[in-house]
């Protein structure tokens, strides 16, 4: 179903975008001039401090915000309402209260008008991939916080979309899930070529993951650093141990130090 | 089976406070000689009631007809007012307010206003009924229409459905824990407001009746109608419970037991 090969991420251009929200007479300026460019199948992540505006330029990727300024173009067309073609993890799993787990990913096809049924057993592969095997017939209520973020990964996945926008999709789970699913997504991601953009506060998750990690600035969010992640994939045991991986790792803290947002 | 057993354990605390109540009331009486005009013991109540059940029965037929017209009229009423006022930020800046003034105009009071324009009939009873139980449902509804989660909401325009497609698999079903709640307390309002309704003005119905007795001093028939209303209005609650278990049982189970199983 899924080769890499006659499927094809979107590409993302990000042009001098900045936003700022303002309610009454409080103004806050989230971010500023941010350029980037995505190639088609490439997988970006972003670090940055808390409140630099990693959410708001997911948000406006996404079409469920309008920028400030300058222009973003998804697959080449310009964002200028919400966009489908994407597959979205927020932050916080946001579910269905009266849905079981496999009716809430199966949700995501529903609202998109295809047959929940031919999906099933995708969702039932994925589900148990992220160890939710023994759950799909759960209600939300009866999960932890992590597997409830967990089903909202797989809601984001399930329709196979040719751009993810991933936020801290991993944050409310624990080391050893994280792990796994970093393992995952990484595996899901050479299959599949998906285009992604990955949010996280994870300097080594970013590092495992992607093919460029984008250092912001603190509020208001600029980009500080760009950096090409040349390791080679799958990132297996032996490379996240390397001492190449350390240095890039290194090279980020260092980024914040310098900014002041780490301080030893 | 099993559930009527459930039902009976979950309930056997109130029917034994009950029962005892009920006896206590009883002997009290009896015990105190307190004279039957002021307080008739419950043998005397049920001996009253079997005397002028046919009556009685009539009356509550025409009683539990206003009432539950009313209470159906409020629905009908509310829910899509609701709606309309949680989805348009017009509506909710313009109507609304003006909805929420009305309602602290005292209801009963602009009771007998509506036998001036409508008459002794049935219609009058139905729009006080409708009155009293309206607003509850109203606030309850919006709250619920607009319980939507920003994230859930944004989730749901990458997908690209279309809007009654998300009301149906998003909104009303977020909003219904809300909107019976408001349902519940519009039923627990009705029984009120039908009594009230005729006490107004009416020639039949139980409230016509209660005045009745009560100024011939047959204190045993009050009760009766007293008692006689209380069950109608618990029957209208517990059917609407009933529903809401059916329609919601996500919500329902997720309760604290003893908030809903009173
Ligand atoms: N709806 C909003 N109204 C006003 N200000 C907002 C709003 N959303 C975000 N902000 C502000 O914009 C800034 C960036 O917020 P954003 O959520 O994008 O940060 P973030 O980088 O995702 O942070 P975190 O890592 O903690 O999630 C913050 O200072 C926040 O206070
Ligand atoms: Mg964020």
């Amino acid at each position: 179903m899924h080769n890499g090969v006659d499927k094809i991420g979107s590409s993302v251009d990000i042009a001098g975008v900045a936003h700022v929200f303002r309610r009454g007479d409080m103004v806050t300026h989230a971010i500023e001039h941010v350029d980037l460019t995505i190639a088609a199948g490439e997988f970006v992540a972003i670090v940055g401090p808390s409140g630099c505006g990693k959410s708001t330029l997911l948000r406006i990727v996404a079409g469920l915000l309008r920028n400030s300024a300058g222009n973003v173009k998804v697959a080449g067309r310009d964002v200028t309402g919400p966009q489908t073609e994407i597959g979205i993890v927020f932050q916080s799993p946001v579910l269905l209260d009266w849905r079981n787990v496999l009716d809430n990913v199966l949700v995501q096809l529903e609202l998109r008008g295809l047959d929940p049924a031919k999906y099933r057993d995708e969702a039932l592969r994925l589900l148990g991939k992220v160890g939710l095997g023994d759950f799909t017939d759960r209600m939300p209520r009866e999960l932890s916080g992590g597997m409830r973020q967990r089903c909202a990964i797989v809601r984001g996945l399930i329709h196979d979309p040719p751009l993810l926008l991933m936020d801290e999709p991993f944050g409310a789970l624990d080391a050893l899930t994280r792990e796994q699913m970093r393992i995952d997504l990484e595996k899901l991601w050479l299959d599949r070529r998906h285009t992604t953009l990955f949010v996280t506060h994870g300097i080594s998750e970013a590092v495992a993951l992607a093919d460029r990690v984008i250092v912001m600035t603190p509020r208001p969010g600029k980009i500080d650093r760009i950096i090409d992640i040349d390791l080679p994939r799958p990132r297996n045991k032996e490379i996240i141990a390397s001492a190449k991986f350390s240095e890039y790792c290194e090279e980020i803290t260092e980024c914040f130090m310098r900014r002041g947002v780490i301080q030893y | 089976m099993t559930a009527l057993l459930n039902w009976t354990k979950r309930r056997a605390g109130p029917l034994i406070v009950f029962a005892i109540l009920l006896l206590l009331w009883e002997f009290g009486v009896k015990l105190f000689g307190i004279k039957e005009y002021l307080l008739p013991p419950p043998s005397k109540v049920w001996v009253e009631f079997l005397k002028r059940a046919p009556a009685v029965m009539d009356a509550a037929y025409v009683t539990s007809r206003q009432l539950l017209a009313g209470y159906l009229l409020s629905i009908v009423v509310s829910v899509p007012l609701a709606l309309v006022v949680a989805r348009s930020r017009f509506v909710e800046q313009s109507i609304y307010p003006v909805v929420v003034f009305l309602q602290i105009i005292p209801k009963i009071a602009i009771a007998p206003l509506f036998i001036i324009w409508l008459g002794f009939g049935f219609a009058p009873k139905v729009i006080i009924v409708f009155l009293l139980c309206f607003f509850p449902i109203v606030v309850a509804s919006v709250a619920g229409f607009k319980s939507v989660d920003p994230e859930i909401a944004d989730f749901a325009r990458t997908t690209g459905a279309s809007e009654w497609k998300l009301f149906r698999t998003i909104q009303l079903p977020q909003a219904l824990p809300d909107i019976f709640t408001g349902l519940k307390v519009g039923a627990a309002l009705s029984a009120t407001a039908a009594i009230v309704a005729e006490f107004v003005a009416a020639d039949r119905g139980l409230g016509y009746l209660l005045l009745q007795y009560n100024g011939q001093f047959e204190t045993a028939m009050v009760f009766a109608i007293i008692i006689i209303l209380s069950v109608i209005g618990l029957a209208v609650y517990y059917a609407v419970e009933l529903i809401e278990r059916l329609a919601i049982p996500w919500h329902v189970s997720q309760r604290p037991a003893g908030v809903t199983g009173a």
